[in-house]
């Protein structure tokens, strides 16, 4: 920090050659705040686009690719696909989707101005990760009782 | 950064006046993509089942090929923003944070046109 400041200290006032990007300040970050369900839905957003963008895409490429290339690659995808493994992977997805729809959702109520209050932001930070948690399960009993699974 | 006028001591260091156009972009995707995936969700349930030949036929329709290409385009330009983001939020050497998001160029738009084509190729006859 004394170097961030040195060059306001004294004789180098009037010079900035050594003020470079890394000495901007910074804005208070996760550990300046006191926690609270508005940065947990936050952090779900990121996570779970993120991690859709890198999984989510591959598997959708890969599923399409099988697709065109013919049973048998579409049969390979189908039978790594419904290992234990691949069970997470797919559950994990739509996870992430349902709760990148809710709070993706909540961002666009938030992008016209309105659901700043103090108790409905905190209503819906809590509501949405737990939709989606609730659609998830909803998606998966469907269709694990239509495929006769379970 | 200059050393000379005032107004060359302070420039780059501001913004660079494009995020609103990034951030509309990620909105305009964003509809898109609620529309398209729920759509895929949808069909996902609605199909009888999701073996070879009921997926490949249904695929090759017009409409549902037409809206998972719109799909890919939408969900891949959508990612590119995102991922975008978060490379520049967390790499602050600059030759890195250009060589990622230059290989995120390539991830995005060769992923893209391979999902495109696997489409296409589905609904103009030409798999196995």
């Amino acid at each position: 920090m004394s170097h961030a400041f040195g060059a306001l200290s004294g004789v180098q006032l009037s010079n900035w050659d050594h003020v470079n990007m890394a000495n901007r300040p910074l804005s208070p970050h996760l550990q300046i705040w006191r926690w609270g369900p508005h940065m947990l839905v936050s952090i779900l957003h990121r996570a779970s686009g993120d991690g859709m963008a890198i999984v989510g895409l591959s598997v959708l490429v890969w599923w399409l690719g099988a697709l065109a290339s013919g049973p048998d690659a579409y049969a390979t995808f189908q039978e790594i696909a419904t290992t234990p493994v691949g069970y997470v992977v797919l559950v994990g997805l739509t996870w992430a989707f349902f709760t990148h729809l809710m709070s993706g959702l909540r961002h666009f109520v938030l992008d016209i101005g309105a659901g700043y209050e103090l108790n409905a932001n905190r209503i819906w930070s809590i509501a949405s990760p737990v939709i989606a948690i609730l659609l998830t399960a909803g998606f998966w009993a469907f269709m694990l009782t239509k495929q006769g699974v379970i | 950064m200059g050393s000379g006028t005032s107004i060359g001591k302070v420039r780059g260091l501001g913004p660079a006046h494009e995020g609103a156009h990034h951030w509309l972009v990620q909105r305009f995707t964003a509809v898109g993509n609620v529309v398209l995936t729920i759509w895929l969700v949808a069909s996902i349930i609605l199909l009888p089942d999701l073996g070879y030949a009921t997926v490949s036929n249904w695929l090759a329709g017009p409409i549902p090929a037409t809206a998972m290409v719109l799909l890919v385009i939408c969900t891949f330009w959508h990612a590119r923003l995102g991922l975008q983001v978060l490379i520049e939020d967390y790499v602050h050497e600059a030759g890195t944070k250009f060589g990622l998001i230059a290989a995120l160029n390539l991830a995005v738009i060769g992923g893209g046109a391979f999902a495109i084509f696997s489409v296409v190729r589905l609904a103009l006859g030409g798999a196995a």
